[in-house]
């Protein structure tokens, strides 16, 4: 079950679950590159000090250390952020990594706009590139109990893994009866005449959205769906033909993320639901808060609410999302 | 062949450029240079220095992937008749190496990206207490790519002295002489700034090439090995103006690379 809005948080649960993980998996290593603690791996760095390998600002060389590690029989941890993990060194992923099919696990921090940053550390494409390789899986959940979950499943699933990381403190939107699966999308909210479909941080955002849209008659349903690839291509085609009008949403770019991967799927099964692709519409952000970036860049509660709206026909004035203002140390979507 | 004479390795690396020719010449054209230059490090490494099933050899420059086919054919890692077939649609043993070649335990066509690899390898097995050493066959116009750099600190940092690099500094790249592109000298003083064992030795001269792995193996740091060689493996046949990275062989290239080098191995034979 998910829970309401604001979220309470957690701190570092991907560096609490791959210790745990680790533990009990002497053959699992950790790789860094000089960002230890933003990436929550100082705390592998302090307990299992002797599987722990800071290669430095030299992410090419640390992917391909990564592969030389696998292929000596070990399971790979590479942590960096996600602009560093996948465009800086793309060639290497995919020659020392994807084609050999190696078990590395690449996980990038600060998806999308969520990093103030500006455009050299905002992951606006890193799914679409990790897409695009073969043998890879694309994650990018949604709250602290996927990644809680998510970070076993990849450590025993073998072969090349992209795992999307949210940074800082991580809501905590899924009860502990969660399921995450490496091949199921969640129907988190029944279709209706809509279907919000969302990853990632947007998944909060796609839940407040449905809440306001079914309190003003708009019957809307959420999918979530962590794994990008591969597309769990049956319940989202499902979701789809109940509802009529699609509407993805993603802290990436629409080109080659999930409103791509939607896209094709769709087309590739001849359904033809009206079909709106909500994320970072092709272009470079800047620097700013997660707030001003998500309500410019539209990947806020608010925008989602006004596109639902209007493809579902509707020509009187959009409802307005609810006021979520989060408390220190609690999470609301913008 | 541990024991191997200084006699054998010379005729096992005139064997491997006639296998070479052979392989060549199937296309007329191809990565033939590679192995003219390459042909006594290979000799040295597959029938001395590499304890077979045990040490890993990585290839960094696929390119160089018909010097080892014929090393490998030479001292029976790899099946001779495979050889016949180098190069052609859908043979296992392919002009640029790849995922799918038998018998190396890394290899790379994106070059640049066979040290960190290597590294891998040889931190993964330090890693889990096995008595393996790892051997990296780098070329020189690899050392443009920044990669390499990252993974000469990173071997130096963590005294990776399991780590042997045999560098074939045959002074060429695809656009011509390395100096005419991006100078990389000083390669020594480089590698030395590194904080690598660095040994600088004729690379046609097999005994030198022996005693700099010998010295590489006793030494606490990763060892750089530069074997300075002659991509056209020193060979009277090859015109000057050849390009020696991938070599046209015509009919009457290849009749006189034949004959000279089955000179050179009748001689040998002879000594």
């Amino acid at each position: 079950m998910h829970r309401d809005p604001p979220y309470e948080t957690a701190l570092k649960p991907f560096g609490r679950a791959l210790v745990e993980v680790a533990r009990g998996r002497p053959d699992i290593v950790c790789l860094g590159a000089d960002l230890t603690r933003q990436t929550e791996t100082d705390l592998f760095r302090e307990t299992i000090p002797a599987r722990f390998f800071n290669a430095g600002m030299a992410e090419a060389n640390a992917i391909g250390i990564a592969g030389g590690l696998a292929r000596a029989g070990h399971t790979v941890f590479f942590a960096t952020f996600g602009v560093f993990a996948t465009r800086r060194c793309l060639d290497q992923i995919a020659m020392a990594v994807a084609y050999p099919a190696l078990n590395v696990k690449v996980v990038g921090f600060m998806p999308g706009l969520s990093s103030p940053g500006g455009p050299s550390h905002q992951a606006i494409e890193d799914v679409a590139l990790m897409r695009a390789l073969p043998n890879m899986t694309v994650i990018d959940v949604a709250d602290a109990t996927e990644t809680l979950q998510a970070v076993p499943a990849i450590a025993d699933h073998p072969g090349p893994v992209y795992l999307r990381l949210k940074r800082g403190e991580i809501p905590i939107i899924f009860d502990d009866d969660h399921d995450f699966s490496l091949a199921r999308a969640q129907v988190l909210v029944a279709p209706g005449d809509a279907v919000l479909i969302a990853s990632g941080m947007m998944v909060a955002a796609a839940l407040a959205a449905a809440r306001t849209l079914r309190r003003h008659g708009a019957e809307v349903g959420v999918l979530n769906v962590p794994v990008l690839k591969p597309l769990d291509t049956a319940t989202i085609l499902e979701a789809c033909a109940a509802a009529g009008t699609v509407i993805t949403a993603e802290n990436h770019s629409v080109i080659g993320g999930l409103g791509s991967a939607v896209a094709e799927a769709l087309a590739g099964s001849g359904a033809s639901p009206r079909l709106v692709r909500l994320g970072i519409q092709d272009r470079f952000a800047e620097p700013g808060s997660r707030a001003y970036l998500f309500s410019r860049y539209g990947l806020s509660v608010r925008r989602i609410v006004e596109e639902a709206w209007r493809a579902l026909g509707r020509t009187d004035p959009p409802p307005v999302s609810d006021e979520l203002d989060a408390a220190d140390g609690t999470y609301a979507p913008v | 062949m541990p024991d191997s004479t200084t006699a054998q390795l010379r005729e096992l690396a005139t064997r491997i450029r006639l296998d070479a020719l052979d392989m060549v010449s199937i296309q007329g054209f191809g990565y033939l240079g590679q192995a003219l230059s390459a042909a006594e490090q290979f000799a040295v490494l597959f029938g001395d220095v590499l304890r077979h099933g045990r040490d890993r050899f990585v290839l960094s420059p696929g390119h160089y992937a018909v010097a080892f086919y014929a090393a490998a054919a030479e001292v029976g890692l790899l099946d001779r008749g495979a050889l016949a077939a180098y190069g052609t649609d859908g043979a296992l043993l392919e002009a640029i190496s790849t995922e799918r070649t038998p018998g190396l335990d890394l290899t790379c066509g994106s070059l640049g990206q066979g040290l960190s690899g290597a590294i891998g390898l040889a931190l993964g097995d330090r890693l889990a207490g096995e008595d393996r050493r790892t051997y990296a066959f780098l070329s020189d116009g690899e050392l443009e790519e920044g990669q390499v750099w990252e993974a000469a600190m990173f071997a130096a940092h963590h005294a990776l002295g399991g780590l042997t690099v045999l560098l074939d500094a045959n002074g060429s790249q695809v656009d011509g002489p390395i100096t005419t592109v991006t100078t990389i000298e000083p390669v020594a003083d480089k590698w030395r700034a590194f904080s690598w064992h660095v040994q600088e030795v004729d690379g046609h001269d097999i005994d030198a090439l022996r005693d700099a792995c010998a010295a590489a193996a006793a030494e606490p740091r990763p060892s750089m090995i530069i074997a300075r060689t002659d991509i056209r493996g020193r060979l009277q046949s090859v015109p000057s103006t050849a390009d020696g990275h991938f070599l046209k062989l015509d009919a009457d290239l290849e009749r006189a690379l034949r004959i000279e080098l089955q000179e050179i191995a009748e001689a040998l034979g002879a000594s």
